[in-house]
C-alpha cells in the first residue's frame, strides 16, 4: 500500500537523496505496523520521538492504511 | 487605562497596526505573559513581548548563566556568567522597555506550584529544554484553561504550536511520553543559535496575536522550520480521544470535561 512519509528534525540524514519535511512515497505491505514502515525506511526505532499519522500520534505497533500521512520526529526537546 | 502620550510614541508601529489601535496597545499593557525558562527560546521570546508592550512579564528559571549559553541565550551577556539567569534577564528586558512589570520567579516549575504560578498570568510562553516540564505547563494550564505556546528546537530545526484548552489538541496528545533517557538533544547535537532565536520570535508572535484575538492560531498546527533547508512545514494535529491529559477517561479526572 502507498503511504505519504515526511520526516523531521535531522532524521532526514538517516535517508538518501531525502529532504527535511520532503513527501515521500514509501511502498510497504498491507496492513503494516508503524515498526514496519521504518525497518522499510531504515530509521532504527530509538531514533524516533513521535509519529503522527493523519496529524494523530501514533505508535510503533499502529496499523497503517492505505494513503497515510506520516510525520516522524525527533524529540525535539531543546529551549 | 488611557495610553500617555509617551506610549503613543513607543508603540507608534503597534498602533498602526490594522487590529491594534490605541485600545489593542492598552490590552497588551494591561496583560501578562509567563515564560517557563529563561533561555534559548525565552531570549528572543522575552524581548519581543517586552518590545510589544505586554505590561507584565514573569521570567522563571533557577538557573545561572554559563559561557556556552552566550551562544543563543542573547538576554544573557559575558558579564553575566554565573548571575541567575532571571535577574540577568530582567536587567536587560527593564532596560529595553522600563515601563514594563518585569517578576523574577528564581525556581523551577514543579506540580506543586504551578497552579499559583501560571493562574497569575494570561499566558504561558514555554521556554523550557525539557519534556516533563512541558507536561506540567500542559496539564497546569488545561486544569486553569490557559493558553500556552509549546516551543523546542534541537540542532538545526525548531518547532511550535499553540494549545488553547478546550479547542485543538494539548501537548500531551501529540506527545504523549517524555523522550527516553538516552535521546539527544541539544547538549549532544548542539543548535545553531539563531533557531531558538527564530523559534521564540513566532511564540512571542503568537502571544501578542492571542492576547489581542489577531489572526489564525496555531491550534491544531505544528509549525516546522528547518534552518539548513530553509524552509517551514506544517503539520496539522489532531486531538487525541484517549489522550491521558485532555480525553473524557484521562487520569485523575473529576468530573467530566469536554475532551479538547
Amino acid at each position: 500500500m502507498n503511504l505519504d512519509v515526511r520526516v523531521f528534525g535531522g532524521l532526514e540524514k538517516l535517508l538518501s537523496g531525502v529532504r527535511f519535511g520532503e513527501s515521500i512515497p514509501v511502498d510497504v505491505a498491507a496492513g503494516a505496523t508503524v515498526r514496519e514502515l521504518l525497518s522499510v525506511l531504515g530509521i532504527p526505532p530509538e531514533k524516533v520521538f513521535n509519529v503522527l499519522v493523519n496529524g494523530r500520534h501514533a505508535e510503533m505497533h499502529t496499523v497503517l492504511h492505505e494513503r497515510d500521512r506520516i510525520s516522524l520526529f525527533p524529540p525535539v526537546g531543546g529551549g | 487605562m488611557v495610553l500617555t502620550p509617551e506610549q503613543t510614541v513607543l508603540y507608534r508601529r503597534n498602533i498602526l497596526l490594522s487590529g491594534i489601535g490605541e485600545n489593542g496597545q492598552e490590552r497588551l499593557l494591561s496583560s501578562s505573559a509567563l515564560l517557563v525558562g529563561a533561555g534559548g527560546l525565552a531570549s528572543s521570546a522575552a524581548y519581543y513581548l517586552a518590545a510589544a508592550g505586554v505590561g507584565r512579564l514573569g521570567l522563571m528559571d533557577d538557573d545561572v548563566v554559563e559561557p556556552s549559553n552566550l551562544q543563543r541565550q542573547i538576554l544573557h551577556s559575558a558579564k553575566d556568567v554565573g548571575r541567575a539567569k532571571v535577574e540577568s534577564a530582567a536587567e536587560k528586558l527593564r532596560a529595553l522597555n522600563p515601563g514594563l512589570c518585569v517578576e523574577i520567579l528564581r525556581e523551577r516549575l514543579t506540580p506543586d506550584n504551578a497552579g499559583k504560578v501560571i493562574a497569575g498570568y494570561d499566558v504561558v510562553i514555554d521556554c523550557t529544554d525539557n519534556f516533563a516540564s512541558r507536561f506540567i505547563i500542559n496539564d497546569t494550564c488545561l486544569e486553569l484553561g490557559r493558553t500556552f505556546i509549546y516551543g523546542g528546537v534541537l540542532a538545526f530545526s525548531g518547532q511550535l504550536f499553540t494549545v488553547v484548552p478546550g479547542r485543538g489538541p494539548c501537548l500531551r496528545c501529540i506527545f504523549p511520553r517524555e523522550p527516553d533517557a538516552g535521546a539527544p538533544g541539544c547538549e549532544q547535537l548542539g543548535v545553531l543559535g539563531a533557531v531558538p532565536g527564530v523559534i521564540g520570535a513566532l511564540q512571542a508572535a503568537e502571544a501578542v496575536k492571542y492576547l489581542l484575538g489577531l489572526g489564525e492560531l496555531l491550534i491544531g498546527r505544528l509549525l516546522i522550520f528547518d534552518a539548513l533547508t530553509m524552509t517551514f512545514h506544517e503539520v496539522g494535529l489532531q486531538a487525541d480521544p484517549d489522550c491521558p491529559s485532555c480525553g473524557p477517561r484521562r487520569m485523575g479526572a473529576g468530573a467530566l470535561r469536554p475532551s479538547c
